[in-house]
């Protein structure tokens, strides 16, 4: 293709001045388009479009590395971006453990399956972000729909180093989202959901106006409970946040850097003996699927935790020299950005309780979490976060729960738990699949 | 960045397609970052983020675009694509650029520009690293960080506007963590404005970093929060976050506008507590938060919010503007050529009063010193807020008795605002980054220490 064929030609040039500076190295070229709407008052508000691309390279010279983007293609701005790249690297430390792969040869993904063909016309999804708006407005109770759109984002990443690596992989996520706003006397309530795919045509609008307001009818009467101890059970979109937040227990970079309290619990109980979690970056019902990292080392599912001993952590290449290990396929680097880890779709395995056994007897099922970026020390595991939902008893939701907040130390509360469902559901983003988890003995303050 | 008879064909082009107003956003960002750990310089990384963004506006509709492939056809493709479900007779026709000079009140002498000074700021962070572990031997861990960047724009629009500006921001923190056995807890000292990295020699590194390790061990010794309905006083300087959620965003036209604000229909009304005055003001001198024109290319100024508890203004774009028919205020911001503007914050505070710290503290039976906030986010439309306590003690017969952890404070912006009852007089500032509609953008929050009568504190006791 041109563009791929114009890409390369650059890529070449930039891996020649890295190798005639007498360095090693690797490049990320990241290109997308995207397409956006968002509804108001039953017309289409906002409308935007983009088109962008960024050079982004990593030199390793005498065991240093350095690394420099550029937003410009031209050979001057790609030429300074590789000096850039030289010139850090200099005032860097050493550290042998970091080095280019010698992977070589052409990796590539199935495009068809990560960014199949959408015949879905522009005026489809107009008429798509205006049917949420306008559906959403007309149910009841509903004051507006401040916060809706549909989005269309597609890009290619290539992955090209001095050791002859060629690696590309194309990729395209739909999503719709609605957030409205429900009154009703003086109680109001804000709350929303949202739908991902690889199509458009498979976003089902009705799904997200139908869920967004009967969470929103849901939630409205909502009151604090007394503050105490409950048993806690997180939808899937709060348990998959949650964990998210938290997630740097697994990396073996954080680990080295002496920040990961899991860095000497390898083979360790970490968690109740009913966990399980694992890695799987080849479920290809996710949206972050994918074959190999960043560096070109090929994915496959890493066991994390097994039955609550903490297995491995997370690796790089260098992570993995530095332990003494092989890679796991967790190198991570954007075209800005250093070589780190990270997990691709975090999977809670299920677990032998079935549905009505998770929600046996009284437990707070929690369907909102805030604060989530500020109200947690992944270094302590302590959090403390807003939370919504609901007051259940033996699977049936009794009461709405708003204004209080759950708290506590994530990774003590990992050995508190009460019992494991033996459903796995995606989240909206499908980017991690777990089974819902029930935890016992959960601080709420209302 | 361009040449005006690009922007003055691509705005031509717009019009043609019968759009009310145009405006082109060309941005040259110049970035150099630097990490420390352990002692050591860990990693260091620049770039130049370089790109345009074109927005077309069709009576209150927004149709936005942007690209980095800077060439005329590229972005008239773009304005060809944006329009074409609108595209009409033209209803105005472009005017001349009028090229304004924008005075520099924010001027800064060590530019990225200049020289990216990595060594020197290797040197200053490894000193603060030195400095936090030397505190005590249960400092286990130091990270460094210095991000500088100098954010180069170009603004034209249809009605001939023509401004340049650039701004330079420097950012350097240090956290330290303290460990005792598998107990471990973090400080973190942040030192920034809209500077050049002559910073360094206002701000010394071994104040950082031993602040950074105060924090650390103080929160290592921390116990449990009791949690429930309680007073608590909020610290000077950054606690100002709690402004910023329970009512700055709530503010902002972006959210009045879509009704979408608890705060939308109440202007003139009392929303606070008397005692309570409240300003956004983008004109303080080499401010984190401050500007010399807005991302819409107009002037920025100072706009009293809220005057003896009285709600007097709003913080408007020039959408938000059309839309609710309140001024603009040099507020229209964007994090960067990918997003369209909207009224955002810039320095945010509550002015000073005249109660005492201690007076506050021995007016509580039972209750919280939240010395020091971390982030938070709010719901605009209920007016629901949450924000972190990063250092915390807990207050008991009118003394502060011992440091407590993991605490959020949860409340709503018009309860809160009726429950501060005792403003302080010791105003400080704090930097801070801002997620809203139009990306993360530098603010400042800040406040005098103050006293709310009751707010749900959430903790683990």
């Amino acid at each position: 293709m041109p563009v791929c064929e114009a890409v390369r030609a650059r890529a070449e040039r930039v891996l020649d001045l890295v190798a005639g500076a007498g360095a090693s190295g690797d490049l990320i070229v990241s290109e997308g388009t995207s397409l956006s709407f968002k509804a108001r008052d039953g017309e289409l508000e906002e409308h935007k479009v983009s088109s962008s691309r960024i050079f982004g390279v990593r030199v390793l010279k005498d065991d240093r590395a350095g690394i420099a983007y550029s937003e410009a293609s031209d050979g001057e701005a790609l030429r300074s971006m590789v000096a850039q790249a030289i010139t850090n690297a200099s005032f860097a430390r050493s550290d042998p453990d970091e080095r280019i792969l010698d992977h070589d040869g052409i990796l590539a993904t199935d495009d068809a399956l990560l960014c199949p063909t959408d015949d879905t016309s522009l005026e489809e999804k107009i008429d798509a972000a205006l049917a949420i708006e306008r559906r959403l407005a007309a149910r009841a109770k509903v004051k507006n729909v401040p916060y809706n759109g549909v989005l269309d984002v597609a890009g290619d990443r290539h992955v090209f180093s001095t050791a002859g690596l060629r690696a590309h992989s194309r990729s395209r996520v739909c999503s719709a989202w609605a957030y409205a706003l429900l009154e009703d006397g003086d109680r109001n309530v804000l709350d929303g959901t949202s739908r991902a795919a690889r199509r458009f045509a498979e976003l089902d609008i009705d799904a997200i106006v139908d869920e967004t307001h009967a969470r929103c009818l849901a939630l409205i009467d909502g009151e604090a409970v007394p503050s105490r101890r409950y048993d806690v059970a997180f939808d899937i979109e709060c348990q998959s946040a949650l964990f998210g937040v938290f997630a740097m227990m697994f990396s073996a970079k954080a680990a080295r850097d002496g920040v990961n309290p899991m860095r000497d619990k390898v083979g360790e109980a970490v968690a109740d003996g009913a966990l399980n979690v694992c890695d799987s970056p080849r479920r290809s019902d996710g949206l972050r699927y994918t074959l190999f990292d960043d560096e070109g080392t090929a994915t496959k599912t890493v066991r994390l935790i097994d039955a609550g001993r903490l297995a491995t952590l997370a690796h790089s290449s260098a992570t993995a020299a530095h332990f003494g290990l092989d890679p796991t396929g967790h190198g991570v680097r954007s075209p800005r950005g250093p070589l780190g880890v990270g997990v691709h779709q975090l999977n809670i395995e299920a677990g032998r309780e079935s549905e009505t056994a998770l929600a046996s007897g009284e437990y707070l099922e929690i369907v909102d979490l805030t604060g989530l970026h500020s109200g947690a020390n992944p270094v302590s595991g302590d959090f403390s976060f807003g939370a919504a939902g609901f007051l259940c008893r033996d699977g049936e939701r009794r009461r709405p729960v708003r204004n209080v907040t759950v708290a506590g130390n994530f990774y003590e509360m990992l050995k508190r738990i009460a019992a494991i469902g033996d459903v796995e559901r995606w989240n909206a983003a499908r980017s991690s699949l777990m089974a819902r988890i029930r935890f016992a003995d959960v601080a709420i303050s209302g | 960045m361009i040449e005006s008879r690009t922007a003055r064909s691509v705005i031509d082009h717009a019009v043609s397609l019968g759009a009310d107003f145009v405006d082109l956003f060309v941005e040259r960002n110049q970035v150099n970052e630097i990490s420390t750990l352990s002692g050591e310089v860990q990693d260091i990384g620049s770039g130049i983020d370089f790109g345009i963004g074109v927005r077309l506006v069709y009576g209150t509709r927004v149709l936005y675009g942007f690209t980095n492939r800077t060439g005329a056809q590229e972005l008239e493709r773009i304005v060809s694509d944006l329009a074409a479900k609108d595209r009409r007779d033209p209803a105005t026709s472009a005017r001349s650029f009028d090229y304004r000079d924008v005075p520099d009140v924010h001027r800064a002498r060590r530019t990225l520009a200049r020289d990216p000074e990595t060594e020197n700021k290797a040197t200053w962070l490894l000193a603060a690293d030195r400095s936090a572990r030397a505190a005590s031997n249960l400092v286990a861990q130091a990270r460094g960080s210095c991000a500088q960047r100098e954010q180069a724009v170009e603004i034209f629009n249809s009605e001939g506007l023509h401004v340049r500006d650039t701004r330079h921001y420097v950012r350097a923190r240090l956290t330290a963590i303290a460990a005792d056995g598998s107990e471990q807890a973090t400080g973190t000292a942040t030192e920034g404005g809209l500077k050049g990295w002559e910073i360094a020699e206002a701000v010394d590194p071994e104040e950082t970093g031993a602040e950074a390790a105060r924090q650390a061990l103080v929160n290592l010794s921390a116990r449990p929060c009791p949690s429930g309905r309680l007073p608590v006083v909020i610290g000077s300087g950054f606690g100002g976050v709690i402004f910023h959620e329970a009512c700055g965003h709530l503010l902002e036209t972006t959210s009045v506008a879509k009704k979408a604000s608890v705060f939308h229909d109440r202007m003139g009304d009392m929303i606070a507590n008397p005692v309570v005055s409240a300003v956004d003001d983008g004109t303080l001198v080499r401010e984190w938060g401050s500007i010399n024109v807005d991302d819409e290319g107009m002037a920025t100024e100072r706009t009293q919010l809220i005057r003896d508890g009285r709600l007097v203004g709003f913080l408007a774009d020039r959408i938000g503007s059309e839309q609710t028919g309140y001024p603009r205020t040099g507020s229209g911001r964007r994090q960067s050529y990918a997003f369209a503007p909207a009224s955002r914050m810039r320095n945010t505070f509550i002015e000073p009063g005249e109660d005492r710290f201690e007076d506050m503290i021995a007016s509580i039976g039972r209750g919280i010193y939240a010395a020091r906030m971390g982030g938070g986010s709010v719901q605009p439309g209920t007016g629901e807020f949450n924000f972190a306590v990063t250092e915390g003690y807990f207050v008991e017969d009118g003394r502060v008795r011992y440091p407590v952890k993991a605490a959020t404070l949860i409340s709503t912006g018009p309860d809160v605002l009726k429950r501060i009852s005792m403003v302080g007089n010791d105003s400080a500032l704090a930097t801070g980054m801002c997620g809203s509609v139009s990306g993360a953008v530098p603010v400042t929050v800040g406040q005098p220490t103050l006293k709310v009568d009751e707010i749900l504190v959430g903790g683990n006791a």
